[in-house]
């Protein structure tokens, strides 16, 4: 049985699923196929409903 | 993002592709290529002096086409990993040309020509999908006319204009006045480039154009002046044009009247029948955010219905209407026609006042939809795994993260379309079934 994990896509579900599976003690291979992560995401100036900063 | 940057618990592989996962659920093995980034990770500082001395100018698709980066970049500033990257497709060098002038800059001694992408073997337990979506191409609804009018947007662009770090530093210029601006900053150079050469003629000559010019009005030029005739004429086009142009360019202002186009390629059978969930409570944060930037800014929102179904969304909507100049109007709009002014004009019926208006706008945002990622195909069948109707995913509601293959969950926009809370909400969750995946032992013995 292998505990690694492997996460595919950098966008805000991918970030928050391998920080949730770090934080627990597992390895995590986060694989994007731009040259950084952050997916759509990144490119919101802000989000609701709060306002605040994406990044 | 920095958390997953410095987490020792996560092993980035940024700028690669998965191409096979074989296996089972507890045992899959993962084949990933680390494509060439032809810049050395280890020894890369991201300092940037690199894209300085660049020579080449590409599209920024990160500002979604509205400024431009350089062959060696990275995605964003703030990106993580800041290791940049050579774009093979458009560097020089790899076009046969002369160049390498970032090489030579690079102190680190980073940059490395010769790089190959590189494969690596995960041994995984588990796999999460979190591919996420392509944003709706609204060039397929011809009577919206984006691309052909300027002044006609995608919620994406707009989003970016507002941005300080976007192509604008979030002024909001409209597109056909930027165009206007750089055109101006075309002809400038091309009128001091004129203006020398005429210089030189005149001293050459010893006489001033303008009175040589006003000696032949109307008649026959001199063989040996001809050529210098024709310049000056060239050189007189060139300024009235100019002055032209920058006479416009004194009225522009910043767009200050929004019209926000809700349901674009979404809720239409045309193309996808689903809601996107997300674009009413996105146009609504768009229009608030352009009346914090200029409180003479005013909105419409144009949609069958404004759904903000969330916590605290209803009241946001209700905010954005009573602070920021925003009008909720239940029509779908028919068609966009072009104006005066670059001014694109709504053409709609106002469903309370039962009549077809005409209403004209600085700048229309398109509400575009969340339509399934552009690789969801490929990745479906490299992972094995079902893609529903519409190209997202399958899942059934009892087991909402679980695809069609043990091991393997989704969550985010590679499941249907959703808001960040709800990616993240799910993201947690596909997180908590893999887990499940590679743990047997129970930790709490239910007596």
């Amino acid at each position: 049985m292998n505990k690694d994990m492997l996460v595919i896509g950098g966008g805000i579900a991918g970030i928050q699923s391998s920080l949730d599976l770090a934080e627990m003690g597992f390895k995590v291979h986060l694989v994007e196929r731009l040259p950084s992560i952050g997916g759509k995401m990144a490119q919101l100036d802000k989000t609701f409903p709060t306002n605040d900063c994406a990044i | 993002m920095l958390d997953v940057g410095r987490h020792p618990n996560i092993e980035l592989l940024a700028y690669s592709e998965v191409e096979e996962v074989s296996g089972s659920a507890g045992c899959f093995t993962a084949r990933v290529r680390k494509k060439a980034r032809y810049v050395d990770a280890a020894k890369c500082t991201g300092c940037g002096a690199c894209t300085e001395v660049c020579p080449t100018d590409v599209t920024d698709l990160y500002n979604e086409g509205h400024s431009t980066r350089k062959a060696v970049y990275s995605w964003f500033a703030q990106g993580i990993p800041s290791t940049h990257a050579i774009d093979a497709d458009h560097c020089r060098l790899f076009n046969g040309k002369k160049c390498g002038v970032c090489a030579k800059k690079c102190e680190a001694g980073a940059i490395d020509f010769e790089q190959k992408d590189e494969v690596v073997e995960l041994d995984v337990g588990a796999v999460i999908a979190a591919n996420g979506y392509t944003i709706f191409d609204p060039v397929k609804i011809p009577e919206y006319r984006y691309k052909d009018l300027p002044n006609v947007i995608t919620a994406m662009e707009f989003e970016r204009f507002l941005s300080a770090s976007g192509p604008t530093h979030g002024h909001l210029d409209r597109p056909s006045d930027i165009a206007v601006k750089h055109e101006i900053a075309g002809l400038e150079k091309l009128e001091k480039r004129a203006a020398r050469t005429i210089a030189r003629l005149e001293e050459k000559i010893g006489e001033k154009s303008e009175a040589v010019s006003a000696k032949y009005a109307g008649g026959e030029v001199a063989e040996e002046h001809k050529d210098w005739m024709a310049k000056y004429d060239d050189y007189k086009a060139l300024t009235d044009k100019l002055s032209t142009l920058k006479e416009k360019a004194e009225s522009f202002t910043t767009a200050k009247k929004l019209a926000f186009i809700q349901c674009v390629g979404s809720r239409d059978l045309r193309f996808f029948p689903f809601c996107s969930g997300y674009c009413c409570m996105h146009s609504i944060k768009e229009a608030i955010i352009a009346h914090e930037h200029d409180n003479d800014t005013t909105s419409v929102i144009y949609g069958m219905d404004i759904r903000a179904v969330g916590k605290g969304f209803d009241e946001y909507r209700v905010r954005g209407g009573n602070n920021s100049n925003i009008a909720y109007k239940r029509s779908r709009v028919a068609e966009i026609i072009g104006g005066p002014n670059d001014s694109p004009v709504l053409v709609y019926e106002d469903t309370q006042l039962q009549k077809v208006v005409r209403e004209e706008f600085d700048l229309v945002i398109l509400a575009t939809a969340c339509g399934p990622s552009e690789g969801v195909v490929e990745l479906g069948k490299i992972l094995d795994i079902e893609i529903n109707q519409f190209g997202f995913f399958k899942t059934t509601p009892e087991n909402p993260v679980d695809t069609t293959r043990e091991g393997i969950f989704v969550c985010g926009c590679g499941h249907s379309p959703m808001d960040i809370p709800e990616s993240v909400a799910q993201a947690s969750s596909a997180a908590a079934r893999a887990v499940q995946t590679v743990t047997h032992e129970k930790l709490l013995q239910v007596s």
